[in-house]
């Protein structure tokens, strides 16, 4: 397993690393300035974030010398395994805000529901990949799936995290699309989603998950209210204008106008700091590192080497979206951290094992 | 090494081309996102940018945090010990870094403060984010409040705060039960960080403040302003009223505990009376008080030294964390392990000649002449130290030391009050392991009669003297019965505790205890007479306890002898002696004698509550 072949150092994963390590390295300069205050606690996240830096770097150091088939084999045992840890947040976890997302492991809080994504498209990736799936996949060939998916899905949603519960769901649509389904599936899928969707609304989105939606469309008539982040958010990234206000001079950012300024709206404050220059010089690399994954899936040496990928570049894509989409108001705020460049340890560790993941997997796209 | 991975692939490869093909259609969509948000970037950053720069210059809406008044302390009857008053403080909403010296001059001279004071504090809260306001001055009268509010057109960011603090009804009643408030330090911020506390807010520091803080607290509100670049308040956009926190219903009656600290003017020590019945605290205090007043503001250093070198010690709440030889009280001990234990029976006498030669030692006993023939009732009622000197010997350390822990000695009672001490019972072990020396028969001698290592709180005592009333049942000490929410809802409400019941002391034996304690009072010699009340049969125990050898004073009057050298008066008592409802235990620090100074301080506390007590039935008045 862990042998060591020197075809791996000759097609060592350079270019997925740098796009990694520059947008990693962006977030960290933005938290300084993020959480720079003088009164608060500002370095001592800084200095957090930078170890979660080296410990998931140091995940990926792991995760390249390992084969990547060999999640296949562990895929249910670390499905069982990250079930259980979620049942245990529920339980047992620390509740931040009104939210019981966090597994306090004595050295570190995790937050389950982070690695859940990643498992979440192992499991799949290797159920797929077990299939013939080249007619499209039927009605009745979704069913596991859909339970694979609903289980953490419900867990998550309890805790209750939206935004992640969403990007399970998100994870599940696009693989399935991806594997190709059988038209009349899909013609079955949007009707139940167009009939479940006024119902979701009615009963499972809590009063203020609807008012965020609703904010969306009228964010102005309440600058105080809900729409009151969305504003300030978007006041802050237009009023960076061409080149920004200068690195730690975003007055909205330290003038304590945005919320959640050094986790989802991270880059809001990059955006105030270094206007549409910088804002395009991140999209630029972030994206790269999505269209790369796409890249590796396209070259992968087996199926579920191409599914892994896929479900993993995807991930990065949809939080990206998601995340950017609402810091300028175009999407609903669910809290969504912007993977690499947000702070949050569980996040971060994830994320760059999913990187491991994709590099594993173009290292050894020669190797049969 | 593992074996290695078979092909887990089953996929003819024209699939896997087809599949491979679909990341082109992936990719696209990929950049068609980035095309929708790139655009909008464009639109938010380039096409509206001078726009959102001038809103972000005007944006201007400050948040001014409104702290909740803190919930009320009430006794048992409902009356309101502490509650809060609003005071008015000026502040300053800054606006940018630099401070117009016309408006400092203008302001130094409406709130009456000289311009450097001002200044300092200026500089003081530039150190803040300046979302933050910083305080001008706190406590501005009426008129000082007018003359701000028609200024206010020459006073660009200045507003006036309406800030509750605490206003103390009764004094210092009850200070150190109370304890009080203090600035939240970062180490506290950073303890209960997701608490929503702020630098800046008041946290309790001390007592109830502290140890109920999450009920007293409530939360606090928020007023968003608009002001306009000159700091001007535009308008006032919203406010979110803040929530008075929870009330706490203590046991304490207000007038038993005035009448204990009355009792204890100008003396240092500790009342505890507590109900025998329920271990409900009916009055604990601690003498000299604290200066509750000076802690609003947060105590000034030259007053926190004078508190701390004060030999009387006001910062200790000497009921739980003084630490005092029980001195004859603890006889109530000695006698219980010597009946237990069968070495005497009731009837047994000693003979006491004024003192007993032990070892090549004389053991004296506090009357030179001696107290004759006695047996247990008397030795009790007159507190003969030869009859308990010779009661020690026969049982040996460790044997009293085992019934005082049984009694609640040398062990925290679990008072909910911080830094509770749990005295010492001495044993031979224990001295052998502190002292690296074994244990003295002599010291036996003395911790018969509660002196040498032996150390308790006053608390404690009393904790001992109520087991002895109701036969053995250790209740823990009740401070707080309810918690009600600003509407007066009870929300929480806290019941008796019972800790223990020994069960291994037989009844005669509590009951020849309840006749001793009774004799000790009501009897013709009795050292404790002077606790007589009329009406109200009292029970209860003298206790003197040495701080030096009686050879280092032997041959100084009364009044010579310095104070720190002094006995500590004790006097421990319950009634109505046949059905005990309320114990007192009374300790005065270098008093002297127990019998004439802290007996008659039990007296006065034990009338104040028969008093109160009549107020609500209709037994006859008591009096002195």
């Amino acid at each position: 397993m862990l042998h060591f072949d020197r075809r791996l150092w000759r097609n060592f994963e350079w270019v997925m690393l740098g796009a990694v390590l520059i947008v990693t390295l962006l977030g960290l300069i933005n938290l300084y300035s993020s959480s720079f205050t003088r009164v608060s606690y500002g370095t001592s996240v800084f200095i957090k974030q930078t170890y979660y830096c080296l410990m998931g770097f140091g995940i990926i150091s792991i995760i390249i010398l390992l084969d990547y088939k060999i999640l296949s084999r562990w895929s249910y045992p670390l499905y069982a395994m990250i079930i259980s840890m979620l049942l245990a947040t529920l339980i047992i976890g620390d509740t931040v805000a009104g939210a019981q997302r966090w597994l306090d492991l004595g050295f570190f809080r995790l937050q389950p529901s982070e690695p859940a994504k990643l498992i979440l498209i192992i499991t799949l990736a290797r159920l797929y990949s077990r299939k013939d799936t080249s007619a499209g996949l039927s009605f009745k060939e979704l069913l596991i799936p859909i339970g694979l998916t609903g289980i953490p899905f419900v867990l998550i949603t309890k805790q209750p995290d939206l935004g992640t519960a969403i990007l399970l769901g998100l994870i599940f649509v696009s693989m399935i699309l991806f594997v190709k389904l059988k038209w009349s599936t899909l013609a079955a899928l949007t009707g139940i989603a167009l009939f479940l969707a006024p119902l979701a609304w009615r009963f499972a989105l809590r009063p203020y998950q609807r008012q965020r939606i609703l904010t969306l469309f009228n964010a102005g008539n309440d600058p105080l209210g809900t729409g009151f982040h969305i504003a300030q958010s978007k006041i802050a990234v237009g009023s960076g204008s061409i080149f920004g206000k200068g690195y730690l001079q975003g007055t909205q950012a330290h003038l304590d106008f945005l919320p959640e300024r050094h986790t989802d709206f991270a880059f809001s404050v990059w955006a105030e700091e270094w206007g549409f220059i910088g804002s395009i010089f991140f999209l630029a690399c972030y994206f790269f590192i999505v269209l790369w994954g796409m890249n590796i899936a396209r070259s992968a040496r087996d199926k579920f080497g191409v599914l892994l990928a896929f479900g993993i570049a995807s991930l990065f894509f949809w939080q990206g979206f998601i995340n950017i989409g609402m810091v300028l108001g175009l999407l609903p705020v669910v809290g969504m951290p912007l993977p690499l460049f947000s702070y949050g340890g569980s996040s971060l560790v994830t994320m760059l094992a999913g990187i491991g993941i994709l590099m594993s997997i173009r290292m050894r796209r020669f190797m049969t | 090494m593992l074996k290695p991975l078979g092909n887990i692939n089953k996929t003819d490869p024209a699939e896997l081309t087809k599949l491979k093909k679909r990341t082109g259609v992936a990719a696209v969509i990929v950049l068609g996102v980035v095309t929708i948000l790139v655009f909008w970037l464009w639109h938010l950053q380039i096409h509206q940018g001078d726009e959102f720069l001038q809103r972000s210059e005007n944006n201007r809406i400050r948040v001014l945090q409104l702290a909740a008044p803190r919930g009320d302390l009430l006794d048992r009857n409902g009356e309101i010990i502490i509650t809060n008053r609003p005071r008015f403080n000026v502040i300053w909403v800054r606006e940018n870094a630099s401070h117009p010296d016309e408006v400092i001059k203008q302001l130094a001279n409406l709130i009456d403060l000289d311009i450097s004071t001002l200044l300092d504090r200026i500089r003081t809260g530039a150190d803040q984010p300046r979302f933050i306001p910083i305080r001008l001055k706190e406590d501005i009268d009426w008129p000082t409040l007018v003359r701000i509010e028609n200024n206010s057109f020459n006073l660009p960011g200045v507003q006036v705060e309406v800030q509750p603090i605490r206003n103390y009804l009764h004094g210092n009643l009850a200070s150190h039960l109370i304890g009080y408030l203090g600035e939240i330090s970062r180490q506290e911020l950073n303890k209960r960080r997701g608490d929503g506390y702020l630098m800046g807010d008041l946290i309790g520091k001390k007592g109830i403040e502290r140890v109920f803080e999450s009920y007293l607290r409530g939360e606090r509100g928020r007023r968003y302003i608009e002001v306009d670049v000159r700091g001007f308040t535009q308008k006032q956009l919203q406010v979110i009223e803040p929530l008075p926190g929870n009330d706490l219903q203590l046991s304490l009656d207000l007038d038993v505990q005035k009448a204990a600290e009355e009792s204890l003017k100008g003396q240092a020590g500790a009342v505890v009376v507590m109900e025998v019945n329920s271990g409900r605290l009916l009055a604990l205090a601690s003498a000299p008080h604290l200066p509750l007043e000076k802690f609003i503001d947060g105590i000034s250093s030259s007053a926190w030294q004078a508190l701390l070198a004060d030999q009387r010690a006001p910062l200790l709440n000497k009921p739980v964390q003084g630490q005092y030889a029980p001195g004859s009280t603890f006889k109530i001990i000695t006698a219980i392990a010597a009946l237990e234990e069968g070495v005497i029976a009731p009837e047994t006498t000693f003979a006491c000649g004024g003192s007993i030669l032990f070892g090549g030692r004389r053991y004296h006993c506090w009357r030179p002449e001696g107290h004759g023939n006695v047996d247990l009732i008397k030795a009790m009622a007159v507190s003969c130290s030869v009859y308990f000197y010779q009661v020690g010997q026969l049982l040996g350390v460790d044997t009293i030391a085992r019934y005082a822990r049984k009694l609640g000695l040398g062990r925290r009672t679990g008072v909910i009050l911080e830094n509770e001490r749990a005295g010492l019972v001495p044993t031979a072990a224990w001295k052998l392991q502190r002292h690296r020396e074994p244990w003295q028969d002599g010291e036996t001698m003395s911790m018969a009669i509660g002196q040498g290592f032996n150390l308790s709180t006053p608390l404690q005592i009393a904790r001992m003297t109520a087991a002895v009333a109701n036969g053995g049942r250790l209740y823990r000490p009740m401070l707080v019965t309810a918690v009600r929410d600003p509407d007066g809802n009870i929300i929480h409400e806290f019941s008796p505790k019972l800790e223990e019941e020994i069960k291994s002391i037989r009844p005669q034996t509590w009951q020849l205890l309840r006749e001793s304690l009774e004799a000790a009072v009501m009897r013709e010699q009795a050292t404790g007479r002077a606790a007589r009340l009329k009406g109200v049969a009292v029970a209860g125990k003298t206790g003197t306890a040495q701080v030096v050898g009686r050879a280092l004073i032997k041959d100084l009057e009364k009044d010579e002898i310095p104070r720190h050298l002094r006995n500590h008066a004790w006097f421990t008592a319950y009634a109505p002696a046949e059905a005990p409802e309320v114990v007192v235990t009374v300790l005065v620090e270098h008093g002297g004698g127990g019998g004439s100074v802290a007996a008659p301080i039990a007296r006065d506390v034990l009338a104040s509550y028969f008093r109160q007590k009549t107020r609500f039935t209709d037994h006859p008045l008591p009096t002195n």
